[in-house]
C-alpha cells in the first residue's frame, strides 16, 4: 500500500529532483519561458483596467461606478457618450453618433476658428480617433497586462494601455465595420514580475502624465516601499493616496534613488511638490485632473483653505491664470495677519472699508482700465472682481445677521 | 504559445487517460516547484467514458449544461464564455483545471457531423483562453472520430501512448500517418508528433524488452520515443483512490517515470535558450 506520511513533501521532492536534473542543470543557458514576457491575443472580457493606475481615463463618477462593478465596460462607455452629448449640447454643438466628433475632411462649411472643447469632449474624440485607427490599421502596440488570475477566475490587469482598451471597446460596440473576434493583443507580465516601480517607469517615460497623476504615482511609490498596497478590488480613493503624506523621502533613504528614477528622474523638491498636491480637496483634485492643470500653478493652491481651493482651480481653468498670477492671488491672504491691537481688524480691512465710501465719485470704465493696468491682464482683473464680488456677498450676509 | 498536448491512439486501454492526468498534474506541480507564476494546466477530457474527469474531479455527472458537450453545442460567439464557465478545478490541485467529459459526447458526434465548421468547435474557443494556462492536455477516445479530430486540430503536440506489443507497434505508423493527414488536411501547421510514450512496460517479459529495443532502434520512431512508463499496480490503486500516481506513491516506478516524462515535455516546449 501507499505510504501516507508527509506525501506532499515527497511529491515535491520527486518533481523538484527530476526537474532540476533534467531541465535546470542540463544547460545553464536554458530557462523556463513563462518566467518572461509573452505576447498573446486575449479576449477583451478577461482584461480589466487597474483601479490604482495614476493616469485615469474615465471621468471620476464613471470611474467609481465601473470599479465598484456597477457598470460593465459597455455601460461605462455609454455613460461617457451621454455625458459628452449633454456637455456638447450645452455648448451648442450637439451630435448623435460618436463619429460626428471627428472632423469631416469633405465638409467645407466647417470654419477654421478653433473651438474650445470640454475635457470630456476631448477624451471621447481622442478615443474615437484611436478606435478608428485600430479598426482600420489594427492594434500596433499591445497592451501590457499582469496575470492576476486566481483559482478559476481569469483576470489580466492592465499595466499600460488603458486608453487602447477603452478604444477597443468603443470600436466593438459603437463603431460600424468591426470584424474582429473580440480579442486584444497583450504583453503578459507574470504576476511575480509586476511592480509599482515598473508601472511608474512605463507611465513617466511617456508624455501626458498630468500633475495629479504624478501626485498619485508618487504616493503609490512611497506607500509601496512601506508595504502599503491599494485595495485589491474597487476604486482607489484620494484618502488612500493621502496616506503617503505621512511619509517623507527621508524615511526611505535606501529607496530614494529608485523612487526618483521611477518618477522620471525628477529632483527631490519636485517630488515633494507633486506629493503635496494630494493635500488638495477631492473636488479640486478632480477638476485639476480633468483639465490637466500643471503642478506650477497648483502648488500655490495647496496653501489655501480647502473650501477655497476648488474656487481657485476653477478660476485657473476659466481665466487661464499663469503660475505668477496664481501665486499672487494665493499669497494675498498672508497679509491678513496685520491686525490692529484694539478690535482685531487688520489695517488692510480698514483701508478697504474706507475705499467703499469713494464709489460714488468713481467711473466704472476708469476702474476697469485701472484694474487691467494694475493686474496687467483682463483675465486677472476679472478674477479680482470675482473675488471682490464673493467678499461683498459674504459681507452682506454678515450685515443681515447684525 | 501555450503547448497543447493531445494523448491519442485508436487502440483502447493503452493508458491515455492515466498518462493525460498524470502528465497534466506533473507539469503543473513541476512548474510550481520552479517558481513559475502561471503554473495552471487545463485537462480536457473528450472521451465520453469520462475516466480522466472521474479520477480528477471525483464526479461523473457532468452533462448538458456543464461539460465539453455544452461547449461543442454553443453558438460560435458564445463558445469562449461557455468554455470558461464549464471548466472546473480538479480535486488534485487548485491549479489543475478540468473541462469535463459527459456521456452525451457520443450523441454530440452524431449531432455535429454535418454541421459546417464542426471540427473547429474545440480549437476556436480554446485558442482564446489557452494563454491563461502554462499547458493544455487533451485526453481522447480510442478511435479516430470527429472528437479526436477536433482535439488534434486544437493541439500543438500529439503524444502517442502504446503498449509494447506487436500489434500495437504495427498500428503505430498508421497513427502517425493519421496525425500527418490532419496536419495537412485541416491546415494545422502547429501540430506535430510530440512523442511516443511506451506504457505498461514489464521488464520481466522478454517480448516487451525486445519491442522497446526495436522501437529505440527504429530510425524515425526511435527519435520520437519520449517516455517509458513501467507496469505498476500503484497506477490502478491510484485510479481507485481518485489520486494522481505521484500522490498515491511518490516513490513507485510509475511516479518516477511520469515525472521524467513531464520534465521532458516542459524541456521540449517551455524552455528557451538564452541569458536570464
Amino acid at each position: 500500500m501507499a505510504k501516507k506520511a508527509d506525501t506532499p513533501n515527497r511529491i515535491n521532492a520527486l518533481l523538484q529532483d527530476v526537474g532540476q536534473m533534467m531541465i535546470l542543470n542540463a544547460d545553464p543557458t536554458e530557462r523556463l519561458q513563462d518566467t518572461h514576457l509573452r505576447v498573446e491575443n486575449l479576449p477583451i472580457q478577461l482584461v480589466r483596467p487597474d483601479p490604482a493606475q495614476p493616469r485615469r481615463v474615465l471621468p471620476e463618477t464613471i470611474y467609481q461606478a465601473f470599479h465598484q462593478q456597477h457598470l460593465t465596460p459597455y455601460q461605462a462607455l455609454k455613460e461617457l457618450v451621454q455625458l459628452v452629448q449633454i456637455a456638447a449640447r450645452q455648448k451648442g454643438r450637439p451630435f448623435t453618433h460618436v463619429l460626428d466628433l471627428l472632423p469631416n475632411p469633405n465638409d467645407e462649411t466647417e470654419t477654421d476658428v478653433p473651438v474650445t472643447l470640454t475635457p470630456e469632449e476631448i477624451l471621447l474624440r481622442d478615443l474615437v480617433n484611436l478606435a478608428v485607427t485600430i479598426r482600420d490599421d489594427g492594434q500596433v502596440n499591445p497592451l501590457t497586462v499582469v496575470d492576476k488570475s486566481e483559482g478559476m477566475a481569469h483576470i489580466y490587469q492592465i499595466e499600460t494601455g488603458e486608453r487602447r482598451y477603452w478604444a477597443t471597446w468603443l470600436m466593438m460596440e459603437f463603431l460600424p465595420g468591426y470584424q474582429g473576434d473580440g480579442s486584444i493583443p497583450c504583453i503578459i507580465v507574470p504576476s511575480n514580475r509586476a511592480s509599482v516601480f515598473r508601472q511608474a517607469k512605463e507611465n513617466t517615460s511617456r508624455a501626458g502624465l498630468n500633475a495629479i497623476a504624478m501626485a498619485r504615482q508618487s504616493a503609490l511609490l512611497v506607500l509601496a516601499v512601506h508595504g502599503i498596497r491599494p485595495p485589491l478590488d474597487g476604486p482607489v480613493s484620494n484618502d488612500f493616496y493621502r496616506l503617503a503624506l505621512e511619509f517623507t523621502l527621508r524615511d526611505q533613504r535606501e529607496h530614494v534613488n529608485d523612487i526618483l528614477a521611477a518618477m522620471g528622474g525628477i529632483t527631490r523638491s519636485y517630488f515633494s511638490y507633486y506629493k503635496s498636491l494630494l493635500r488638495l480637496s477631492d473636488e479640486a483634485i478632480e477638476l485639476a485632473d480633468r483639465h490637466n492643470i500643471d503642478e506650477k500653478r497648483l502648488r500655490y493652491v495647496v496653501s489655501l483653505p480647502s473650501e477655497a481651493q476648488t474656487e481657485m482651480v476653477r478660476q485657473i481653468i476659466d481665466f487661464g491664470l499663469t503660475s505668477a498670477q496664481v501665486k499672487e492671488l494665493c499669497s494675498e491672504g498672508d497679509g491678513a495677519s496685520d491686525v490692529s491691537r484694539n478690535d482685531g481688524v487688520s489695517k488692510k480691512t480698514r483701508q478697504l472699508v474706507k475705499l467703499i465710501r469713494s464709489t460714488i465719485d468713481t467711473e466704472p470704465s476708469q476702474v476697469a482700465h485701472a484694474l487691467v493696468e494694475q493686474e496687467k491682464s483682463v483675465h486677472m482683473a476679472t478674477a479680482r472682481l470675482n473675488e471682490l464680488r464673493e467678499l461683498l456677498i459674504q459681507v452682506e450676509e454678515f450685515l443681515n445677521d447684525l | 504559445m501555450t503547448p497543447v498536448f493531445v494523448l491519442t491512439n485508436h487502440k483502447g486501454g493503452v493508458g491515455k487517460s492515466t498518462s493525460a492526468t498524470n502528465i497534466a498534474y506533473g507539469i503543473s506541480q513541476m512548474l510550481a516547484q520552479f517558481g513559475v507564476a502561471n503554473h495552471r494546466v487545463l485537462l480536457i477530457d473528450t472521451d465520453s467514458q469520462g475516466h480522466a474527469t472521474l479520477v480528477t474531479t471525483s464526479r461523473n455527472d457532468f452533462g448538458r449544461e456543464d461539460s465539453l458537450y455544452t461547449v461543442l453545442n454553443a453558438d460560435r460567439k458564445d463558445a469562449t464564455t461557455i468554455l470558461k464557465q464549464c471548466i472546473v478545478a480538479s480535486e488534485w490541485d487548485a491549479n489543475l483545471h478540468v473541462l469535463p467529459a459527459s456521456p452525451l459526447l457520443e450523441a454530440a458526434e452524431r449531432e455535429l457531423i454535418a454541421v459546417p465548421g464542426a471540427p473547429y468547435r474545440l480549437s476556436e474557443p480554446l485558442s482564446q483562453i489557452a494563454s491563461h494556462y502554462a499547458a493544455v492536455v487533451i485526453d481522447t477516445r480510442p478511435s479516430f472520430s470527429l472528437l479526436t479530430e477536433m482535439s488534434l486540430i486544437a493541439a500543438t503536440d500529439a503524444l502517442i501512448p502504446i503498449e509494447p506489443r506487436y500489434l500495437e507497434t504495427v498500428g503505430l505508423e498508421s497513427v502517425v500517418n493519421k496525425i500527418e493527414s490532419i496536419r495537412q488536411g485541416w491546415r494545422c501547421p502547429d501540430l506535430k508528433v510530440g512523442g511516443i510514450v511506451v506504457t505498461k512496460l514489464d521488464k520481466r517479459m522478454k517480448g516487451h524488452v525486445e519491442m522497446l529495443d526495436g522501437l529505440k532502434a527504429h530510425p524515425v520512431l526511435g527519435r520520437l520515443l519520449c517516455g517509458v512508463i513501467p507496469a505498476n499496480e500503484a497506477v490502478a490503486y491510484a485510479h481507485h483512490a481518485h489520486k494522481s500516481v505521484y500522490e498515491y506513491n511518490p516513490e513507485c516506478p510509475a511516479s518516477q517515470a511520469y515525472a521524467v516524462l513531464a520534465a521532458q515535455l516542459i524541456k521540449k516546449t517551455m524552455v528557451i535558450r538564452g541569458g536570464a
